[in-house]
């Protein structure tokens, strides 16, 4: 049976490298998204905590985007 | 429908969205393929080479489907001038490129054992090659033109003309003669693929869907992020 699914009656390589392709392309995309997100995630997270204090407590009031950020990441670390 | 997508408040759910999508992801994946590769059965004339169809179809469902994403939001934004709509256009197009490719990979896979041939200038495989420039024509007006508000407006342009390429590629087995097989599964409900075979054709479908949302999701959040790091000391 093993035998069968693998060779798949003389399509074994044709169906094996359709689905290996997709799925390493679809991997490698993950991967990229992935460590892009992280890095800017990092890079903001830096930058929030390079601020002063009073400069940091105007853009966390002002920005809802970046307090949520914020709580979010600290908690991941 | 707008407020869904304001980043302010979508931020929070897209991180709850991801963890679910990450949580259910490998489970679909394991049976989609299970179907696809074991328990579907051969096709009568192309044998196993139609368990190709599984990943081929799904990637160029997908591939068709961003792109008229794409055009109808760059409609939206020329009319209606929201810019989350070119953040999520923005984060769609690598998805749609990479479907597409994919589209065309496998079917030149498929085509050798089933046509003899891994390539041939037939209408939908060269409108398919079409929608794959203006995909990497839409991501490099981005990458290429500095000035945010030129390159949403160049690529809301391309994503607009792209979108003829669309019926034409939909059509172009049915106005010309072509090597490529007309559609097996129709919406008005005379699809000729038998259920054994659609069964794993919509699970690899929405296996791929729900990693299209998850691509989606982080690429949103990285523009967000992005915009958002730009504008610090602005704020």
């Amino acid at each position: 049976m093993i035998q069968n699914i693998i060779s798949m009656n003389g399509y074994g390589f044709f169906v094996w490298l359709s689905f290996a392709i997709t799925f390493l392309a679809c991997g490698a995309l993950y991967y990229k998204t992935y460590k892009t997100l992280k890095k800017y995630e990092k890079d903001f997270a830096k930058e929030l905590n390079q601020l002063s204090e009073e400069e940091k407590k105007q853009v966390l009031e002002k920005s809802k985007v970046a307090s949520e950020f914020l709580a979010s990441y600290n908690k991941s670390i | 429908m707008f407020n869904l997508i304001n980043p302010s408040r979508i931020f929070y759910w897209i991180e709850k969205l991801i963890n679910f999508i990450n949580s259910i992801f490998f489970v679909i994946l394991i049976i989609a393929l299970t179907f696809a590769l074991i328990l579907s059965p051969p096709d009568y004339l192309q044998g196993d080479s139609v368990r190709i169809m599984y990943v081929h179809v799904p990637s160029a469902w997908i591939g068709l489907a961003s792109f008229t994403g794409i055009a109808l939001f760059s409609i939206l934004n020329f009319i209606f001038k929201i810019k989350n709509l070119n953040l999520v256009s923005k984060s769609i197009a690598p998805i749609g490129l990479l479907f597409t490719c994919l589209a065309i990979i496998t079917g030149s896979l498929w085509g050798q054992p089933t046509w003899g041939t891994w390539w041939v200038w037939d209408a939908r495989i060269t409108s398919m090659v079409v929608l794959l420039i203006f995909y990497i024509l839409f991501i490099l007006s981005h990458k290429l033109i500095e000035q945010e508000s030129k390159a949403n407006k160049v690529s809301n342009l391309i994503a607009i003309i792209g979108l003829i390429n669309i019926p034409i590629i939909r059509f172009s087995v049915d106005w010309w003669n072509t090597l490529h097989q007309p559609s097996s599964i129709k919406l008005d409900g005379t699809s000729s693929i038998h259920p054994s075979m659609l069964l794993p054709l919509m699970l690899m479908l929405l296996v791929l869907l729900l990693y299209c949302a998850l691509i989606l999701l982080m690429k949103y959040k990285t523009e967000i992020i992005r915009i958002k790091k730009k504008n610090i000391k602005r704020i």
